[in-house]
């Protein structure tokens, strides 16, 4: 008798994935056909069967420990030709919403920022402490509360909320959002070395490589590979997606390019270190201003393309969309909305809805960066690490990462 | 004497083969009264021109030479007349065909052209012999219906009599209707949409049967004996488990009739035998006056659940309380919430196994099936209804077996979060010493080697017929009281099953549900209501005087002329359906309702003094005989087939439908079975000149399709004797032979007979030709 392993089955896993979209997970015979359709799946490693089975009989620590389910775009090709119509495609985006959840921390952070209801009031909660906080430092400033104008009578959300109220508020968030996402990846890490039959080093973890190489080696081109959506462009029901995700990246790094320039400019160099004059608001022929407001455009048209193609396919029957996709999609727009709403109420000044706009900016975008570790916001991080994984756990096993781990490879199974 | 109509069909390439006047001419010869051709012979034409020769002339046989006799035309059904068919379309004009540039056409034609007329001189022959069949009415028949079994299967089989008119009564042996139908919690659906569980139908059909006034209920009753035929069955019946003296008499096994040293006991010595083992029996040939008649009886009696022998299955802890069969389940199931034998704790996971087997063999337990399958599948439901929080059940399986429809079961139940589904070699079951049991199963889909914890392992064991050990039926007939062939079958109660699944072969005695075959409630419900038609058919038959399937139409039944008989006892050994019992004084006595028309007495009886109105010795020896077989010619050798008409017969018409053809040597004389082909008629043929005889029929041993179970068998055994005989007349025994064709080998049946022809053509000429 070869080795024996106990099985713990956990019906609340099963019952988990079928609640979350993956209702259809039961239905699967095990004819494999979706991992031979699937555009994705690899030789070595071949999905979405196995993760089908391991599903169904409950083996959490499987699934957890498989990369995988991080590796599969949701493209459809497998629910496409599934011939019992077990869905296998929903049914391993069921289980990454489980996987998100299983990582988070809180968990029960997880359950609002997947529910519409619970981005709604997480939102609203936003927009009072930005209410807040804005009532505080109209103390301090003196200015009008709620609704300030600079000295030329116009919309100045500076007078709002200057950056140190801002920052105030934000950097402890972004610190906690830091932490727990590290703190998710770093036991996904663990979790899918272990799955992947990678050797523990000799402190009972499993090696991770040095930052240089990192950086150099694996997240480069796991990002070069993001930033093309190569890997996207070759879904088959489904490419068409990769082009409204690929117009949406860009808008986020070049959003996220502008806000930095913002932040380090005026915060650092104007209010703290006090070298430079106030930069904002900028004027509109600033080249920041110009990619900001094209990063915006860009960004809206992203998500509308995302969102028109998902409720097409949707349609189509090739993948069925739950909850988390809407309320990211959603949360993504109200995002992009709001700020261009509030650019064009403060050009043309009117303060009693250009403010409101604009704190509900700020909140979505709070709620949208705080979902991160816990809603499906979170493949960001976790889709990164999948592919920075599969490069490193393929050179480890090739015996090419070094640390001596070459003869330990392939013993533990 | 016959006066004898010949009507020759000239269309559909007959004219083309043969030339019609030449046999026009030779049927005049052989007798014919009239002879004619018509290009439309079954067109209204035809049927008119036949029609005014019968009055005309008074023709009081006809034959029609032209399609196979398989096309019925009842339009030349005219009373008074006795119609007979011959193919030759199919057998001379379709399986001959010459090809006009070819360089023996010429002699190719001269050998068609003989063999069509021989089939003439046959035609003719065989109507100068035969006489009008005369049906044999019962007088009074019963029509009432008996069912042995108050299962569902059994109340639906009287439920669906009882509709179509008929009086039935019910017999069953416990107290209550219902049977297993009764015991479970929940039952395998019985309709669309097949996904889930469903309640229990023997409760409704329970109520049905109370308030329906021609059914009547005997409970607490079995069978004594059945005595009689179909039409007038006598039946004694008794209190369950008790003993009568008109239980059935059991005869002798071959060992009984030995001795100490090997020997057969003598007559008389037997009789002692058999005296001792059967007293206290009133002798089989007695009829109970007090007996309760009934037309036909539809044998429903169920099955019992298989319980493994202590100490069998020591690797699945089989002996363990917490160790179950599927019955035992079930029983836990229908009295309350799934709770543990051995401490009463819930029972919350479940392991159910389907093969015993371990990694050496992939079988399930004995008398297993897709019904203990899905039993399965349902109990794990169980687990899931009784405990949706956290019940867990594992379906570990070798074949998963959810046929047809069931699949929609299967998908359903695969469907529950809960129930996990693995084919893998369970390999042991042990105590986990905390009070339930770890279950090692080996190569699992999950690709490794699992133990599960478990609260109890189900045991997926069988269902066992009811007549594995017991007749049930208990028939006061020669041939003893149970169905003869249950060691073929396994005990479950006989059946052909390719061709008719409810005839037993005891005619009038039809089976129904998982007596023949496992069977879920609703398969068993509708083989009741097959049976209940079968039962319903036979009482008809009875009444009008023709037989039951395959024979419907024939109003015949074997004659026998006793003066001469020997009592040798063949005819009643070898009947297939045991329709011949012995009278006082030791004479064959016919049932004629029992008697299916098979021929396969006629085929045993040394004496030669068994046959039918138009189908006898003398009718077929005749026939043989008017073959005409040149003495001088040794290109021109003769042989004679004798197909079986139910299936090797059928596939030459197809053979010839497409186009293949066999050598003009042979002349093809259909057989009702090849049981039915007398010795004799194989002495006729090697005495006339006829250098061999080829005998096709069905397929016989363990998978037989033979329509009269075991005719070509029979004659295989028969045809081993000629042989011999053969032999010591100095002529090669392989000039007789056998082959066996399924009805559906219409390419190998050419084959077959060319084979045989070239054989013979090697070995030269009877030596006898010309005598
Ligand atoms: C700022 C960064 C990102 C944003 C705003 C974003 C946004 C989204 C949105 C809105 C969807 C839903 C698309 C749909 O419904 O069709 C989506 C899907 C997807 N994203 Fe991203 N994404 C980001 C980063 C990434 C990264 C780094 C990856 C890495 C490979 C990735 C891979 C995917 C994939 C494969 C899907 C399709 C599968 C699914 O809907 O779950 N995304 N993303
Ligand atoms: S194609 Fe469907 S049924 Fe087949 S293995 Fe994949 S999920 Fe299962
Ligand atoms: S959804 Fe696409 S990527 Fe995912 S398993 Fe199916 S075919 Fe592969
Ligand atoms: S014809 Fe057949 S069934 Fe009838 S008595 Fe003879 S052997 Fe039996
Ligand atoms: S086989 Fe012929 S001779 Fe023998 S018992 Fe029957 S009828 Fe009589």
């Amino acid at each position: 008798m070869g080795e024996q392993q106990q099985m713990q089955p956990d019906l609340s896993f099963v019952k988990g994935v079928m609640a979350s979209g993956g209702e259809t997970v039961k239905k699967c015979y095990q004819c494999a056909t979706c991992s031979v359709v699937c555009p994705l799946s690899t030789n070595d490693s071949p999905f979405p069967r196995k993760e089908m089975l391991w599903t169904q009989w409950g083996l959490a620590g499987r699934v957890s420990g498989d990369v995988d389910v991080w590796l599969c775009h949701q493209c459809g090709d497998c629910t496409k030709h599934c011939p019992r119509d077990a869905r296998p495609g929903d049914v391993l985006a069921a289980i990454r919403i489980n996987a998100i959840r299983y990582y988070a921390n809180p968990k029960a952070l997880a359950d609002v920022f997947n529910s519409p209801g619970g981005v709604v009031g997480a939102v609203i909660a936003a927009a009072v402490l930005v209410l807040i906080v804005a009532a505080v430092w109209s103390q301090i400033t003196g200015n009008a509360f709620p609704f300030p104008l600079n000295h030329e009578g116009k919309v100045e959300y500076h007078e709002f909320l200057s950056v140190i109220p801002i920052d105030a508020m934000v950097l402890p968030i972004v610190a906690w959002i830091i932490y727990v996402s590290y703190n998710g990846v770093s036991r996904f890490w663990n979790d899918i070395s272990k799955g992947a039959g990678l050797p523990e080093s000799f402190t009972g973890t499993y090696p991770k490589p040095s930052i240089g190489l990192l950086l150099s080696k694996y997240l480069g081109p796991a990002v070069m590979e993001i930033l093309s959506h190569s890997r996207f462009k070759k879904c088959g029901q489904t490419a068409e997606r990769a082009r409204g995700h690929l117009l949406l990246l860009w808008s986020f790094i070049i959003l996220f390019a502008v806000t930095n320039y913002v932040f380090i400019a005026e915060d650092l160099f104007h209010a703290a270190l006090g070298l430079i004059s106030k930069v904002t608001p900028l004027p509109l022929y600033h080249p920041v201003k110009l990619a900001a407001n094209v990063g915006g455009i860009m960004l809206i048209a992203g998500i509308l393309m995302v969102k028109s193609m998902r409720t097409q396919k949707t349609e189509e029957g090739v993948l069925t969309s739950a909850a988390p996709d809407w309320v990211l999609i959603w949360l993504i727009f109200a995002v992009g909305a709001t700020g261009i709403g509030a650019e064009v109420l403060r050009l043309i000044n009117i303060a009693p809805i250009a403010y409101p706009v604009y704190i509900l900016h700020l909140a979505t975008i709070i709620v949208l960066f705080l979902s991160l570790p816990y809603g499906k916001f979170g493949h960001l991080i976790y889709r990164t690490t999948a592919y920075v994984f599969q490069r490193w756990a393929d050179d480890v096993k090739a015996g090419k990462a070094g640390f001596g781990l070459e003869k330990a490879v392939g013993a533990a199974h | 004497m016959a006066k004898i109509g010949v009507y020759i069909y000239t269309g559909d390439g007959i004219a083309e083969a043969v030339d019609v006047e030449g046999l026009i001419k030779v049927a005049t010869k052989s007798g014919a009264a009239v002879a004619k051709s018509h290009a439309d012979l079954y067109s209204p034409e035809g049927v008119a021109m036949v029609k005014q020769d019968i009055e005309a002339e008074g023709l009081t046989a006809i034959s029609l030479v032209g399609m196979s006799p398989r096309y019925e035309y009842k339009t030349f059904d005219f009373p008074g007349v006795y119609l007979d068919k011959t193919g030759i379309r199919e057998l001379v004009a379709w399986s001959h065909r010459i090809d006009p540039s070819d360089e023996k056409a010429d002699s190719k034609k001269e050998h068609v052209q003989e063999l069509a007329e021989d089939y003439i001189r046959m035609a003719v022959t065989k109507l100068q012999k035969v006489q009008m069949p005369t049906p044999d009415k019962l007088e009074a028949p019963n029509t009432r219906i008996l069912v042995i079994g108050g299962g569902v299967t059994g109340m639906t089989a009287a439920l669906e009599a009882a509709e179509a008119g008929y009086e039935v009564t019910i017999v069953e042996r416990t107290g209550e209707l219902g049977g297993y139908g009764m015991q479970v919690r929940k039952q395998i659906p019985v309709g669309p949409d097949y996904s889930s569980l469903v309640n229990p139908v023997a409760p409704s059909l329970i109520e049905k049967i109370k308030s329906n006034s021609k059914i009547t209920v005997k409970t607490e009753t079995e069978i004594a004996r059945i005595y009689g035929a179909p039409g007038k069955y006598r039946v004694s019946l008794k209190a369950a488990g008790t003993k009568s003296e008109w239980d059935a008499p059991v005869p002798l096994t071959p060992e009984e009739k030995l001795d100490a040293n090997g020997k057969e006991l003598s007559a008389e010595d037997q009789k002692k035998v058999y005296a001792a083992k059967n007293e206290g029996r009133n002798d089989y040939m007695v009829e109970d006056a007090n007996g309760e008649l009934f037309g036909a009886v539809i044998l429903a009696a169920g099955w019992k659940p298989a319980i493994p022998a202590d100490g069998e299955y020591p690797h699945l802890a089989w002996g363990n309380p917490n160790v179950l069969t599927n019955h035992q389940f079930e029983q836990l199931a229908k009295s309350g919430k799934l709770k543990r034998p051995s401490d009463g704790k819930e029972i919350k996971t479940v392991a159910f196994v389907q093969s015993p087997g371990g990694l050496n063999d992939d079988a399930d337990f004995p008398y297993a099936s897709a019904v203990t399958t899905m039993v399965s599948l349902k109990q794990a439901k169980y687990v899931r209804e009784d405990y949706p929080e956290d019940g867990k059940a594992y379906v570990l399986y070798q074949h998963m077996r959810t046929p047809g429809q069931y699949e929609y079961f299967y998908k359903g139940l695969q469907d529950d979060a809960g129930i996990f589904l693995s084919k893998g070699a369970v390999t042991a079951v042990k105590d986990n010493g905390a009070g339930g049991l770890t279950v090692t199963v080996e190569k699992t889909l999950l690709g490794d080697n699992i133990a599960l914890d478990v609260d109890v392992v189900v045991l997926a064991t069988g269902m066992l017929p009811a007549t594995k050990d017991e007749a049930v039926v208990n028939l006061a007939y020669r041939q003893g009281p149970a169905f003869r062939d249950l060691d073929l079958f396994g005990g479950y109660c006989d059946s052909n099953f390719i061709c008719f699944p409810y005839e037993t072969r005891r005619t009038g005695i039809y089976a129904a549900g998982p007596v023949r075959r496992t069977m879920t409630i609703e398969e068993s419900m509708e083989d009741a209501a097959g049976a209940a038609l079968k039962a319903i058919q036979a009482v008809k038959a009875a009444e009008e005087g023709h037989a039951v399937h395959p024979r419907t139409w024939d109003f015949d039944y074997p004659d026998f002329y006793f003066q001469r008989c020997t009592q040798c006892k063949r005819c009643t050994e070898e009947c297939p359906f045991g329709a011949l019992d012995d009278d006082e004084k030791g004479t064959p006595k016919p049932n004629p309702t029992r008697c299916r028309r098979c021929g396969t007495c006629m085929g045993a009886c040394p004496e030669r003094i068994i046959g039918f109105k138009d189908y006898n010795i003398d009718v077929v020896g005749s026939m043989i005989k008017s073959i005409e077989v040149p003495d001088d010619d040794e290109d021109k050798l003769r042989m004679v087939i004798f197909a079986c008409e139910n299936d090797a017969y059928p596939a030459l018409d197809m053979a010839a439908a497409k186009g293949l053809g066999w050598s003009p040597l042979p002349r093809i004389i259909p057989v009702r079975c090849l049981g039915s082909v007398n010795v004799a008629w194989i002495k006729d043929a090697m005495s006339s000149g006829l250098d061999g005889v080829l005998l096709l029929g069905c397929k016989f041993g363990d998978d037989y399709q033979c329509h009269f179970v075991k005719g070509s068998e029979l004659a295989d055994r028969r045809m081993a004797n000629v042989a011999e005989t053969i032999k010591s007349l100095g002529m090669e025994p392989e000039r007789v032979k056998l082959a066996q064709i399924a009805i559906d080998e219409y390419d190998k049946v050419p084959g077959v007979i060319d084979a045989f022809v070239e054989e013979i053509v090697g070995m030269g000429p009877n030596p006898f030709k010309g005598f």
